[in-house]
């Protein structure tokens, strides 16, 4: 079990939930963050401080954005478990669902 | 006791609800003690994880073996009973530092000495968590919590200073959320004969926040830690001279003069000495004289002759 991000981060990418995460385990994409499912440990720090409410226990996620458990998990495929986002940066991708989205205005 | 029982972590998660604080410490220990059981290679029902009182010491309803949520100290007691009548047993001790060092101070030492056959895992936050934020026995002096409002007067506890005085064979230092490290460190304690003293650095991020920040931040991380390995040299100062690092010197010196240090913080594995486990010398002791003198009868032996008598 994880938590998940879901849509309304895309094209916002507030980060506070960065901020709170003790094991660093929310990595940026280009347009959304992710959390790495394997990284994750459930603490739910990141859960209360998101402005939009993007965050999601895994089973808690609402029916629209349940496909966005699988994004987490295979935005990951290639990079398997960097142990810690600080070090990567901004990664210039993002999951095809993500990446599908259209643009949210400002 | 290896076998060939393939687990996944998975298996080590509990039905129960986790309840900590969000963004607590302690889910990241959780993680990474549910993710090196299953290397372990051992059934989950000849594993105990057993706690005292405290946040820590919720431990044992999340994990999916056997476990005692016990009395306020005494896990290490009872944690001894146990492996010393069931030696069969995987048994893990899961305290804090109010738990360990102040409630349970004797039982933890006394444990060490035995040597009897426990890990024992001390989730250090270096505050008390579960009353809301009194300052605990390793507390630095002067912090200011409720319960000390101009400054706390009680010179802290070094646990792993306490834990080699104590006599303990394995000693060992690590943090909450280096998982990698903690892993490692436990897996070290896990194949240790005796008693394993590992002290967890944990944030406490609601009443001690940012404890070990120096330590965990990747700016300041690097000068901050001594990461010990058994073999390889290290420095108590930058211009001191190269020691070889031997977790296995019967001389505890060199051990206690790393549980000293704080500038930079020793972490890894302190000390692992070979010292004959209590349990296994009870059990030896116990099934020799019943070789010698048969199986005893507890029943005659309350009823003997043995006794004193008092006179007013």
């Amino acid at each position: 079990m994880t938590y998940v991000i879901a849509q309304p981060c895309v094209d916002v990418k507030d980060k506070a939930c960065i901020e709170e995460c003790p094991v660093d385990c929310i990595y940026e994409g280009q347009r959304s963050l992710y959390i790495h499912p394997d990284e994750c440990v459930d603490c739910g720090a990141c859960e209360p401080v998101c402005p939009v409410e993007a965050i999601f226990y895994e089973d808690d996620t609402p029916e629209e954005w349940k496909d966005y458990y699988k994004a987490n998990v295979e935005f990951f495929d290639e990079l398997g478990s960097p142990g810690g986002a600080g070090q990567l940066g901004l990664i210039e991708r993002d999951h095809p669902l993500v990446a599908g989205q259209p643009v949210r205005a400002a | 006791m290896p076998t060939d029982i393939a687990l996944t972590p998975k298996d080590f998660k509990s039905d129960q609800e986790v309840r900590w604080c969000p963004g607590c410490g302690d889910y990241a220990i959780l993680a990474a003690v549910q993710g090196f059981m299953p290397e372990l290679g051992i059934a989950r029902e000849n594993i105990v994880f057993v706690s005292g009182i405290g946040c820590s010491s919720r431990f044992p309803y999340y994990m999916n073996t056997y476990g005692m949520h016990s009395v306020h100290g005494r896990a290490p007691a009872i944690a001894t009973g146990l492996a010393c009548a069931r030696p069969d047993l995987s048994v893990w001790v899961v305290t804090g530092d109010g738990d360990a060092l102040s409630i349970g101070g004797n039982h933890l030492i006394h444990a060490l000495r035995r040597n009897v056959n426990l890990k024992i895992l001390l989730f250090n936050n270096e505050i008390y968590g579960l009353t809301k934020g009194q300052y605990s026995p390793t507390s630095e002096r002067g912090k200011i919590t409720r319960s000390t409002p101009m400054g706390s007067l009680d010179e802290p506890f070094r646990p792993l200073s306490l834990a080699i005085g104590a006599e303990a064979s394995f000693v060992a230092r690590t943090i909450d959320s280096d998982r990698g490290h903690l892993t490692d460190v436990l897996r070290q304690a896990a194949a240790h004969q005796g008693t394993a003293l590992v002290e967890i650095y944990q944030n406490c991020n609601i009443f001690n926040d940012g404890a070990f920040d120096t330590l965990k931040n990747p700016a300041t991380r690097d000068d901050a830690l001594l990461r010990l390995e058994h073999g390889r040299p290290y420095r108590l100062a930058p211009d001191a001279e190269e020691i070889v690092h031997d977790v296995e010197d019967p001389d505890p010196t060199a051990a206690f003069t790393l549980s000293r240090l704080r500038h930079p913080t020793p972490i890894g594995v302190l000390r692992s000495v070979r010292r004959p486990a209590y349990d296994q010398l009870m059990n030896r002791q116990t099934a020799g004289a019943v070789a010698e003198r048969g199986p005893g009868d507890l029943a005659a032996l309350l009823a003997g002759t043995d006794s004193w008598t008092v006179r007013g």
